[in-house]
């Protein structure tokens, strides 16, 4: 038994009276809940083992002002054939109150915080109510995505201090890191308890870029968010808009021609290869091996340029649109693409080996930074980090997106959780990409690239996507509000759940190994933050 | 090393293998060009990001790699603003940052420059108005150079940044 409508089904003969109501929306199994009957249902879909639903994705819609009500939605993920399963409980304007299911489910922690930030509705039971994304200075009472907060009113500031985690004992020290940080990178806070050399502990203060990102797609209409998704995280320019557009497309029932969804998955490969050409170079150069830097750095750049010549944009911006892709290639141009992948992958063959030959490189990656595979499931760890943890996910494969429905895809798996092995993940995955832009360009149809939007959503319609993005699952959920505009947009960037566990992956290890761990995670702060 | 060196003799030398700027440049500002006077042909540069999405700092990282490396140009990227001559910021200032980005401005000894870096450093692009941006760099700090952009590429950061040491960006 693993379907989702099984699962449902079941769910409904054992808790009959905590199910309100039942239904398949767009596909997706779908079931409403007593609000206090929340933690023992999820707690038993999580538990059982022929069901092991993992907490995908949990987030809150204020409906009003169509309806005086708030909305908890969780998504499960079910083990075997990876089919989701969607529920709901609802919440009057006057109670506030939804029970945490965090004490069951460790992954819910952040999601509970950040809904009690963004909501101002309390997850009861919770272990941890810490301000998440609002910062101490924030007024208190300052809940950005209720519908009576204005998007653009300007904050005032108060007094306050957030309380880290002490580890107290004779040898034990702190050592803050960040918000600003040696190289450059993005903004973000780290504490360090150490005794001696060894990590005690290490409590991660992130969101200092937080923009408003979901107050601001509620400002704008379904078809023209596409630039502000680009933005969301800029080195995932095409994975972001590539979610955004799916779920817009759920939502209205569109179907994407078949050129424009090989095109999608030909941008989305690129994305991942120039990504982990540079990751690759700088898990090297956080050794000192700054040999495979420049030569990475090197080729990356060849990537960088040849998506400028073919799209006008080094990151691949403007390419995609509601219902398809907005630039078609010319066969010569796919030509020049894999002439070029050609050349590099030679290229990257003979650095391999190189590095690969090093055992200096090999003797500070092996063993550094373990993320158990236990440790991984239990935050719902995605992307290159779970599969060098030996967590077998991969969308493309699991629920085929774009094109990949006609491309299967080799998953790289590697069991030890390392710094080495997440290194190799991304090595296979480039060799991958590699062969699956070829398998495009050989398997291309012709035909339009893009359809036209047919209709304006009814308000209270939704859509829900995941695109298998470079750094992992990135996840949308899309509701129409009034004359096509969007009344909730929820995004969910891989960044956000892994941050949480590289605070267990450090564990024993020394600061000086910190940027490595770091690096080979490479998590973004942009899309974590929003 | 055999094969190390035998692929270093293969790849050849690759700087210098990129695409003229076309953007055409704002106009650098006499005063700005002035004030950078003191630190003649070389700069050191301290990156700080305050909220953009991360291609900026991309594109910062990609001027250090070996087919622009910034580097022999005398321009520099320092780990501390003590160390800095120049400050680059990238972003619309979020409200969470604005503690910092000041802090970092008063850390920077005198004289100093500070250039803001693509679309959102000088008017907030996409993300002005909301109530977690507290508006652009200028704002906050002196800004004395801008490079537009979404992101700008790495040929017209160098460029303006050559053009500020007074200097030609092939050479």
């Amino acid at each position: 038994m693993a379907d989702a409508a099984a699962a449902a089904a079941l769910l409904k003969k054992e808790f009959s009276e905590a199910v309100l109501a039942m239904a398949s929306i767009h596909g997706i199994s779908w079931l409403r809940i007593q609000t206090d009957q929340v933690p023992l249902l999820v707690h038993y879909l999580h538990a059982k083992p022929d069901v092991r639903g993992s907490l995908s994705l949990l987030w809150a819609v204020d409906h009003r002002p169509r309806e005086a009500r708030y909305e908890v939605l969780y998504l499960f993920t079910l083990a075997e054939r990876q089919d989701w399963l969607l529920l709901s409980t609802e919440l009057s304007d006057e109670t506030r109150l939804f029970r945490s299911i965090t004490p069951h489910i460790h992954a819910a922690q952040w999601y509970e915080r950040e809904i009690r930030d963004m909501f101002g509705l309390i997850p009861q039971g919770h272990p941890d109510l810490r301000r998440l994304v609002r910062h101490e200075h924030w007024p208190k009472g300052t809940h950005p995505l209720k519908k009576d907060f204005a998007w653009d009113q300007v904050l005032g500031r108060q007094q306050g201090e957030y309380r880290f985690r002490h580890i107290e004992g004779e040898g034990v020290f702190e050592a803050p890191v960040g918000p600003i940080h040696a190289g450059i990178i993005e903004p973000g806070h780290f504490r360090f308890s150490v005794a001696g050399e060894p990590i005690l502990q290490l409590e991660v203060r992130h969101f200092w870029k937080h923009r408003g990102v979901e107050k601001l797609f509620e400002q704008r209409t379904l078809i023209d968010a596409v630039p502000l998704a680009e933005r969301v995280s800029g080195d995932t320019s095409v994975g972001h808009g590539l979610a955004y557009c799916q779920a817009v497309e759920m939502m209205m029932g569109m179907t994407v021609p078949r050129r424009g969804r090989y095109l999608r998955s030909l941008f989305l490969e690129l994305e991942r290869i120039h990504n982990h050409l540079g990751d690759v170079g700088a898990i090297c150069n956080d050794t000192a091996y700054t040999l495979a830097h420049a030569h990475c750095g090197r080729m990356k750049e060849r990537i960088m340029q040849l998506n400028d010549r073919l799209t006008g944009s080094r990151f691949l911006r403007g390419v995609l649109t509601v219902g398809g892709v907005t630039r078609g290639l010319a066969a010569l141009q796919f030509d020049e693409i894999v002439a070029e992948l050609d050349q590099i992958e030679k290229d990257f063959s003979e650095l391999e080996s190189i590095i690969f030959a090093n055992a200096s490189l090999a003797d500070r990656l092996e063993t550094t930074g373990v993320l158990t595979e236990r440790t991984a499931r239990d935050h719902v760890v995605t992307g290159v980090i779970g599969r060098a943890s030996g967590i077998d996910r991969d969308i493309r494969r699991d629920r085929p997106f774009a094109a990949y429905d006609e491309l299967p895809v080799n998953v790289a798996l590697y069991q030890y959780g390392d710094v080495r092995a997440r290194l190799r993940v991304r090595i296979d995955e480039i060799h991958e990409s590699i062969r699956l832009i070829r398998e495009i360009r050989r398997k291309i149809p012709a035909g339009p690239i893009a359809v036209e939007p047919s209709r304006v959503p009814n308000p209270g319609e939704w859509g829900l996507s995941a695109v298998e993005g470079w750094r992992g699952e990135i996840l949308y959920y899309v509701m129409a509000g009034e004359n096509g505009c969007i009344h909730r947009c929820k995004v969910r960037d891989p960044s956000f759940v892994n941050w949480p566990a590289i605070q267990w992956a450090v564990q024993g290890n020394i600061i000086p190994d910190f940027p490595l761990i770091n690096k080979s995670f490479n998590l973004s702060y942009a899309g974590n933050d929003l | 090393m055999f094969r190390i060196l035998k692929k270093s003799l293969k790849t050849g030398v690759v700087t210098g293998r990129y695409p003229s700027a076309v953007q055409p440049a704002e106009q650098i500002a006499a005063g700005a060009r002035e004030k950078a006077d003191p630190f003649g042909r070389s700069l050191t540069i301290r990156e700080v990001d305050t909220g953009s999405c991360n291609a900026c700092e991309m594109e910062m990282n990609a001027l250090t790699n070996s087919v622009y490396d910034i580097e022999r140009f005398g321009i520099h990227v320092a780990a501390s603003p003590r160390h800095a001559d120049a400050l680059v910021v990238t972003g619309p200032v979020t409200v969470n940052m604005e503690r910092a980005l000041k802090d970092v401005y008063k850390q920077t000894p005198d004289p100093k420059l500070v250039i803001a870096l693509g679309d959102c450093a000088i008017n907030c692009g996409l993300f002005k108005g909301s109530y977690a941006v507290t508006g652009p760099v200028e704002r906050h700090i002196p800004v004395d150079v801008r490079i537009p952009g979404c992101p700008p590429r790495p040929a017209e950061i160098l460029k303006v940044l050559s053009e500020l040491r007074g200097g030609d960006d092939r050479q």
